[in-house]
């Protein structure tokens, strides 16, 4: 049986270098200290994928998907997403790598694939993996813009332990999601 | 040993010949200040420790002023001793030539020793050495006391260890355990040279070493900052317990600072509580999924409509297969151009049982045996059997769909179709957990409003104090922040505590590492002969540690259970050897501790009955191990006692086996009538086996050392 997840995760997606010092660099904080340290020194990803992750999701959830410019530079953390959220050695983290088939089930619905001619043979499933990651850097993309303008806009805004979530929550999806809950 | 006379001759107030017969037991030397209680003292200090500097002072002014010009007398300090029934007689002495014009000469001092036999035979002998043999330097050092502030004799960090060392067992080990630490060291060295020459380990080798040279270092750094931070806080304490004790309600204070102890601890609990860590739980939790049921919404439809689209198309494709295969042909006419279902839909077990029971359950309608339904059952059925039995497959027949990616699609969507009920419960968690922190938060600060009452009461007892108005203010403003202080320094000593313990995790960690290279790589019989020089090592060192330790434990038992009938009805806390051990160097400093607390500022007379414990436990310690006993000679170690503690204290060591010599102004009185000193009558109800005083003879000119003569009367 074919399986397009199987071939999706092991990818690398990129994103734009121009996230790379400001928020890459900044909000995940990846070198030495157990995990625990790394959540009381402040309000961080404790990995690069997290932030790649978190910014998806912020884009999925405010259907925000910008395309790259065509001569943006795109760079990766060289790490395929298969083992995104594997627990390892994290010992006070849980493992959360169900993540992945969230992430891929979103893909295929916000990507325009011809699956029909894919199962018939005449498009390899090559081509239909890369419109997949393709999407998944423009969410990403769009993701990552709105983290950015947030922190142009107050600097200090992801200091609060809540911050993060709160993006999520209060995304277009979510509030739509917020509405329809209060009403059921 | 026991001495049995003290006698001096012309040393200082002492002019001519004055004699102390001493007994067994407890001497009691009494004296009013200035009248010769110290000089006694000196004179006996001089006999056994003194040199041939000075002679000059040490002359009795009366007798220098009595000697003719060119005549000559002599200044003479002497001892007579019973040591296992025999006497002997130690004496230091010199000559004085009286010169002209205040000048005189003066010779070297002789120390002299007189040895007599059971029999009576007496005999000269070399009087230092005879000196060591009947009282040993060691000894000595531990025996006299000068005054309360010298009996601190603890003040130096080595003067325990010293005196540990002298008498416990632990001292035989010590050159063993050198001796081991030594070959040892050299077996390591060997093992460390054989594996160095292995050139493929040589680099992992030297970083190991390396590393593990900086864990030690930093080790020691921590230690170093573990112990001022430890010294700080005594510090600290010291100085709150300095304050606490101006403050008249003592109690109310020790039970406000033990509740504020205990919500602080509450504090600590709650907010150990609060999970906050709300990004971790973005993917933990799957929190990050709280909008997602729109997306997989659309994801499924995606897939159904997909699926659709692909049974549609394999149906026309199947038709237009069919118009060749007549069999086909006919199943699609059947349907009446509908798209239809799968094989296999339903399940086998589903069809055999509505064909059993002639009704079909899709509809829900009679299909009765020979009925168009029931026809069009069974052959699905059948159908489906075909299509499960192995077919050849049809070369010249084109397949429409090569790939089947749909299925494995299907299948996440369907399985994640049960799980949108946990997305749908995400959101009200969320909710959950910040309804519990909000509330954990209020319990904080409630325990803080609490906290501050119980600090506004703390301050208020501290107000009611003993002290005048300006110093109390001092004492207010600083005794918070020394409270403060004293909590953030116990943060940082576990802070070290911690570092400390991570540390030596990793120097096992490393040198095991380090090890294993070895192993691989020397030889046998080096690993082998290394590992039996440590355990040897280990063994002595650790017999070495527990002897010591058990004489320090022996050491507390013995000075509490004298500290504690030293102080009957008044403060009874613990003495507590408090060993100490930085790098190379250990230390044991004794510490006053009640209820595991200690006591920083302990009173003056607190503190000496803990000295003067701690002496006389070595002091029974010291005959147990060399079964003789040796006298002690204290100067007035009481003087912050007051009489009646003195008096419970005198009938208290009279008990005690060995023999003292105690000189003290106690007991002493100006009569209102005559004017003259004299003895309280309730010296009378002191227990004692000798006593004396030592007054001057009067008149006398204060002004004029030449009238000052000490008589000695013994009582």
């Amino acid at each position: 049986m074919n399986n397009l997840f199987d071939k999706w995760k092991t990818k690398i997606p990129k994103y734009s270098e121009e996230f790379r010092a400001i928020l890459f660099d900044s909000l995940s904080k990846k070198f030495g200290g157990s995990e625990k340290v790394k959540i009381d020194l402040g309000k961080h990803f404790s990995n690069n994928y997290e932030l790649y992750m978190y910014a998806f999701f912020i884009g999925l959830y405010n259907e925000e998907s910008p395309s790259f410019p065509e001569k943006a530079k795109k760079v990766d953390f060289s790490h395929p997403i298969q083992y995104w959220g594997s627990k390892g050695t994290r010992l006070d983290r849980k493992d959360f790598t169900n993540l992945q088939e969230y992430m891929f089930m979103a893909l295929v619905a916000k990507t325009e694939l011809n699956l029909i001619d894919l199962e018939k043979g005449e498009i390899d499933e090559e081509d239909i993996v890369k419109e997949l990651i393709q999407t998944m850097e423009s969410y990403t993309n769009g993701g990552l813009t709105i983290i950015k303008e947030k922190l142009e806009d107050n600097p200090n805004y992801f200091l609060q332990s809540t911050s993060f979530l709160n993006m999520i929550l209060d995304s277009k999806l979510g509030l739509v999601s917020k509405k329809t809950q209060v009403l059921e | 040993m026991i001495i049995k006379k003290i006698s001096l001759e012309n040393f200082l107030c002492y002019y001519g010949v004055k004699e102390f017969e001493l007994s067994n037991g407890l001497n009691v030397i009494l004296g009013n200040n200035g009248e010769g209680k110290t000089k006694f003292f000196e004179a006996v200090d001089w006999l056994f420790n003194g040199d041939d500097r000075n002679l000059d002072l040490l002359v009795s002014a009366k007798a220098l002023h009595e000697t003719e010009k060119n005549e000559s007398f002599r200044v003479r300090v002497s001892i007579d001793v019973e040591q296992y029934n025999e006497k002997k007689s130690i004496a230091k002495s010199f000559i004085v030539k009286k010169g002209g014009k205040n000048e005189s000469l003066i010779s070297n001092y002789m120390l002299e020793g007189v040895e007599e036999t059971s029999t009576g035979e007496r005999c000269q002998v070399d009087g230092k050495s005879l000196l060591n043999r009947v009282f040993p330097f060691q000894i000595r050092k531990y025996s006299m006391f000068k005054g309360e502030s010298e009996l601190n004799i603890f003040k130096n960090e080595d003067a325990l260890i010293n005196l540990i060392n002298l008498f416990s067992d632990a001292k035989h080990f010590e050159k063993y355990s050198e001796k081991c630490a030594f070959l040892r060291d050299k077996a390591e060295k060997a093992v460390e040279d054989a594996t160095k020459c292995d050139k493929k380990n040589q680099g992992l080798y030297k970083k190991l070493t390396s590393e593990i040279e900086d864990l030690k270092n930093e080790e020691y750094k921590i230690r170093v900052h573990l112990n001022s931070v430890e010294e700080q806080i005594a510090k600290i304490e010291g100085k709150l317990q300095e304050a606490e004790c101006h403050v008249k309600n003592a109690d109310a204070l020790e039970t406000i600072n033990k509740r504020i102890k205990i919500i602080e601890g509450k504090i600590s609990d709650i907010n150990k509580m609060i999970d906050e860590n709300y990004t971790t739980s973005l993917f933990d939790e799957n929190w990050i999924l709280v909008n997602f049921e729109p997306i997989q919404k659309e994801f499924s439809e995606k897939i159904e409509k997909l699926n659709i689209k692909k049974r549609e198309l394999q149906s026309e494709f199947d038709r237009q297969i069919g118009q060749k295969e007549g069999e086909k042909k006919a199943k699609t006419e059947l349907l009446n151009n509908l798209i239809p279902l799968p094989v296999g839909v339903p399940s086998k077990a589903y069809m055999e049982e509505m064909l059993k029971d002639e009704f079909c359950k899709v509809c829900n309608r009679p299909a009765p045996k020979g009925s168009e339904q029931y026809d069009f059952m069974s052959k699905r059925l059948e159908e489906y059997l075909n299509s499960q039995a192995p077919v050849e497959e049809d070369k010249s027949i084109k397949v429409l769909f090569e790939n089947d990616y749909t299925n494995r699609l299907s299948t996440l969507s369907v399985s994640h179709e049960d799980n949108l009920a946990n997305l749908r419960k995400i959101r009200f968690k969320i909710k959950q957990l910040f309804r519990f922190n909000d509330s954990r938060k209020k319990d904080v600060e409630e325990q803080i409003l609490a906290l501050e009452k119980e600090k506004a009461d703390r301050e208020r007892i501290i107000g009611d104090s003993s002290i005048g108005a300006e110093k109390l203010i001092d004492v207010l403003k600083n005794y918070n922040s020394w409270q403060a202080d004293k909590t953030l320094r116990y943060k940082e000593k576990i802070d070290y505590q911690k570092k400390l313990d991570d540390n030596i995790e990793l120097i096992k960690k490393k040198t095991e590492e380090k090890e294993n290279i070895d192993l691989k790589t020397a030889q046998t019989f080096q690993i082998k002969t290394r590992e039996i020089l440590r355990d040897i090592e280990k063994i002595f060192v650790e017999t070495k540690e527990k002897k010591f330790d058990g004489f320090i434990d022996q050491l507390e038992k013995k000075s509490n259970s004298i500290f504690e009938s030293l102080n009957i009805e008044s403060f009874t806390g613990t003495i507590y050897f408090n060993k100490k051990v930085i790098g190379e160097k250990m230390s044991v400093i004794p510490e006053l501790q009640e209820n595991g607390r200690t006591f920083y500022k302990p009173n003056q007379s607190l503190l000496t009955s803990m000295h003067i414990s701690i002496l006389f436990a070595i002091s029974e310690l010291a005959f147990e191990k060399s079964e003789e006993e040796y006298p002690v000679i204290f100067d007035a170690p009481t003087s912050s006692f007051g009489e009646d503690k003195t008096f419970q204290f005198l009938n208290l060591i009279y008990e005690t086996e060995n023999q003292k010599i105690l000189l003290i102004k106690d007991f002493l009185a100006t009569d209102k009538t005559s004017n003259k000193l004299v003895i309280k009558k309730e010296f009378s109800n002191v227990n004692r086996n000798k006593a004396f005083w030592v007054v001057l003879e009067r008149p006398f000119d204060k002004n004029n050392l030449s009238t000052i003569n000490t008589n000695v009367i013994t009582l």
